[in-house]
């Protein structure tokens, strides 16, 4: 067994009064891509934003998330250093106003980087693991903002890889991406493993079996079955996740 | 049918008529101001002071003391606006508190500039003694544009998208630097857009300044730059008539023989200049819009 | 990372910032939010002296027409009924005008013309009170005079000034009200075979019959509030007005002129400072009634 990322223990979100998320509890394996498939309103998207405390102020979120032996859901967790460790790459991208080069090196930037050399190795380093570098190395002063859809999320990753996280959280990445450019983001979180440990939601289950290493079946808010990938694609135990995969809903 | 498309015809020459009738008493207006006062505005005009009893004197002091104040409230009011909008729009949390200080906000914007002006005289100008002075006046008029200045930053704070907002936060970063790093830079043409109308507003106010700047002027130096220096233009304790009080004032008081000619020409410079405030809030806007968005 | 609990627990820049930056824009609403305080504390304060002192009362406050401070008597009913007259007789005038335009922009003329219009109602919005005052010194007053007779000073005058001045903001509230109407609605009614009026009149003015109301208290309030502008034409007689060609004098325009003529602490000051108090318990009404009116949609 592989060694453990993060361990989720009897976690529980509500919207208000309303649960959301009920009971979960799993461990992401290190330096693996997890998969959370489930229908649409299962509850991925909300348990994977508790995950780094960006439920904060949005959802009552329970229970235990222990990274490094640390539970940081706990009210007195530095939630913006668990986020540096922890980082999160949204469905839409979400470029900010200002050049390539700057996007990516924001995260270093206000942590007080200043050293031009570090800056410049980690933009090219980011940009190349993001597999963004040679459409863009040209015109990094150019701005984010005139990159096309796919290109702009793979800038969302390298951003998020330069602040160098252990763990990167991903809400449906290629959801509002063609298919080359969700090829190419696919083929990039394959190398990406490497170094980082990826938990992935995907509404895709082509996808899910394209990438993943683990994958974890939701329904209604409840962890319904957590296995290496091909098993639970190939020998499902639960009659629901069978249910599920071959398309028969409810 | 023929009935009700006679009832149309009717109704829609009516609808025509009235607004054309309004068309021309509004052009009217506004052509009347314009050839009665532009003959009057002369480079003389412009630059000389007013004098107090014969004709021939001008609006230099005044002009200045317009614009001084509109940039000493803006120092004032945009800080405490941008704050509070900030506050509001990022962190407030749904509950009385924040629905109190929404109201408060509210309850200012309905208050008439005279009574503002009056609680200016009573606590700024008596209580504190701050005299008659563009002090007092800036706070009188900071009062006046806060709820218009912090709804106008609220707005713009708010049209900024959320997922910016997010991607911010994703990165470990506080929401105190998303604000500022972030959202405050997209957020900037809307709020400078703010900015400038109040400065048109601030620029045309009289009713809160007769008990607060004051109606008169002292005699100041222009080549004085210490604001401490009791003499110095810069100096912001000195009473300080502006413009519109000039136009108010010249006509309730009379004493000057060619009142009308002043006040017109006056009123004339007052109009440009708030005209041109306008157009460059809204090219300002745009061009920083554009510009974000390249 | 030898102690990850140090670090995931421990003090850092940012929570620093954060902090700061919460506390500081706080500060800043707290400051507004006391300003409102202190000012309505201040102005009560000072506007119920007349009554707590003695000096004057209540039912003659409200009831006597005879406002004559030097004699002791302190009636304000004059001002309070002519700021009523002519605050409603400027917003019965304009809206009519008011809602002809913001019809003729959004429902008859092209586009075009709404494009045109826009900055220029922008700058009569802009326009300073004290103008519209000049203008009504020397246009409407004589002109008052050449059709009336008297000195033309008075309340005709001062409606013709508030009507002016609150025309362009009622106007601009009245098209916004309008175009909050959904196109699919005129669309569904047209469809259906009805005339632009009978649209206008059953599908548009009804949805947009709170924004229009709204624009017209908006203009009144504003009227009601002016100083300056209606203390130049009004004539300035603190006397209750028998006609409409008689001078007269608002609450603001008492204020105006009076404030700067009496001394802090007499009775003379404190009854200013309660017709103070009155008009600012009625900008609140009106700010009341148009949240009652939007409420309600
Ligand atoms: N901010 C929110 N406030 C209230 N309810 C929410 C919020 N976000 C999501 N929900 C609700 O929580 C449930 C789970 O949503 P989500 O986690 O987005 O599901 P998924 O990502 O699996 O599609 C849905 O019923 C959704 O309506
Ligand atoms: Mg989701």
């Amino acid at each position: 067994m592989n060694e453990i990322a993060l361990a989720v223990q009897n976690v529980a979100v509500a919207y208000g009064e309303k649960p959301v998320v009920t009971d979960v509890n799993m461990e992401f394996p290190a330096h693996q891509i997890t998969a959370l498939i489930g229908a649409s309103g299962s509850g991925k998207s909300t348990l994977l934003r508790s995950l780094n405390r960006m439920n904060d102020e949005i959802a009552t979120v329970t229970g235990q998330i222990n990274f490094h032996g640390v539970d940081i859901n706990r009210p007195e967790t530095n939630v913006y250093r668990v986020r540096q460790q922890i980082g999160m790459v949204f469905q839409q991208p979400t470029p900010f106003p200002m050049s390539i080069y700057e996007n990516v090196i924001y995260g270093l930037r206000l942590r007080g980087e200043k050293d031009r050399t570090v800056l410049d190795q980690r933009v090219e380093a980011s940009l190349k693991q993001a597999a963004l570098w040679e459409e863009v190395k040209d015109r990094l002063q150019t701005s984010a903002q005139a990159l096309s859809g796919g290109q702009q999320q793979r800038l969302c990753i390298a951003r998020t890889l330069a602040t160098q996280p252990e763990i990167i959280l991903m809400d449906e990445p290629t959801s509002a991406l063609d298919p080359i450019s969700t090829n190419q983001i696919e083929a990039t979180l394959a190398q990406l493993k490497e170094q980082f440990t990826i938990i992935i939601v995907t509404h895709n289950m082509q996808q899910a079996s394209r990438i993943s290493d683990w994958t974890a079946y939701f329904e209604q808010g409840k962890l319904v079955e957590f296995k290496p990938t091909d098993q639970l694609f190939m020998n499902p135990s639960e009659q629901r996740t069978a249910d599920y995969l071959s398309g028969k809903f409810g | 049918m023929q009935k009700a498309e006679k009832q149309d015809r009717l109704a829609t020459g009516l609808i025509l008529g009235l607004a054309g009738i309004a068309a021309l008493i509004v052009i009217s207006l506004v052509a009347y101001l314009l050839i009665t006062g532009l003959p009057h505005v002369s480079w003389h005009f412009l630059t000389s002071s007013a004098s107090a009893f014969t004709s021939g004197g001008g609006i230099f002091d005044q002009l200045f003391n317009s614009f001084y104040l509109v940039i000493l409230t803006l120092a004032v009011a945009v800080p405490l606006a941008l704050g509070a909008a900030i506050y509001l729009s990022e962190y407030a949390p749904q509950n009385g508190w924040t629905n109190a200080l929404r109201l408060a906000i509210e309850v200012l914007s309905s208050l008439p500039s005279i009574v503002i002006g009056l609680f200016g005289y009573l606590v700024f100008v008596l209580r504190w003694g701050l005299d008659f002075s563009l002090l007092a006046g800036a706070l009188a008029l900071t009062i006046i544009n806060l709820p218009l200045l912090t709804r106008a930053c609220e707005t713009a704070l708010q049209q900024v998208p959320a997922l910016q907002r997010q991607a911010g936060l994703g990165l470990g970063m506080p929401k105190w630097q998303v604000t500022l790093k972030i959202v405050l830079p997209q957020a900037l043409p809307g709020i400078l857009t703010g900015a400038i109308l109040s400065a048109g507003r601030i620029f045309g106010e009289a009713a809160a300044l007769i008990y607060t700047a004051g109606q008169s002027t002292v005699n100041v130096d222009y080549t004085n730059w210490n604001p401490f220096a009791p003499t110095s233009f810069l100096n912001p304790m000195r009473p300080a008539e502006t413009l519109a009080v000039h136009i108010w004032k010249v006509n309730t008081e009379g004493l000057i023989p060619d009142a009308a000619a002043v006040s017109s020409g006056a009123a004339a410079v007052l109009i440009l200049t708030i005209l041109i405030f306008n157009l460059s809030a809204r090219g300002l806007g745009n061009y920083l819009a554009r510009r974000l968005r390249k | 990372m030898e102690n990850w609990h140090t670090y995931l627990t421990g003090a850092s820049k940012e929570r620093q910032q954060e902090r700061r930056g919460r506390w500081l824009t706080s500060l800043a609403l707290l400051v507004i939010g006391a300003l409102v305080v202190t000012i309505l504390l201040f102005l009560i304060a000072k506007g119920v002296r007349l009554f707590t002192t003695g000096e004057g009362k209540l039912t003659e406050f409200f009831f006597s027409p005879t406002w004559a401070p030097g004699a002791g008597v302190f009636g304000a009913a004059p001002m309070i009924v002519t700021s009523l007259i002519v605050t409603v007789v400027a917003g019965l005038i304009g809206l009519p005008f008011a809602l002809a335009v913001a019809l003729a922009v959004t429902e008859i003329l092209p586009p075009v013309a709404k494009k045109l219009l826009q900055p220029v109602i922008e700058l009569l919005v802009g326009i300073p009170s004290v103008v519209y005052g000049l203008v009504g010194l020397t246009v409407i007053v004589p002109a008052v005079r050449q059709l009336v007779g008297g000195t033309g000073f008075g309340l005709v005058a001062a409606v013709g000034v508030l009507y002016l001045m609150i025309m362009p903001t009622m106007t601009s509230m009245a098209i916004e009200a309008l175009q909050a109407v959904p196109k699919q609605q005129r669309q569904a009614s047209a469809g259906l075979g009805a005339t632009r009026w009978q649209t206008i009149h059953r599908v548009v003015l009804p949805a947009a019959r709170g924004g229009i109301l709204t624009a017209m208290i908006f203009g009144m309030a504003r009227a009601f509030g002016e100083a300056l502008a209606v203390q130049m034409v009004i004539g300035n007689a603190a006397i209750m007005p028998t006609s409409l060609q008689s001078s007269a004098a608002t609450l603001t325009s008492v204020l105006t002129t009076g404030m700067g003529n009496t001394i802090m602490g007499t009775a003379a000051n404190d009854a200013l400072w309660a017709l103070a108090l009155v008009l600012l318990a009625m900008s609140l009404l009106f700010n009341l009634g148009m949240r009652l009116v939007t409420k309600k949609g």
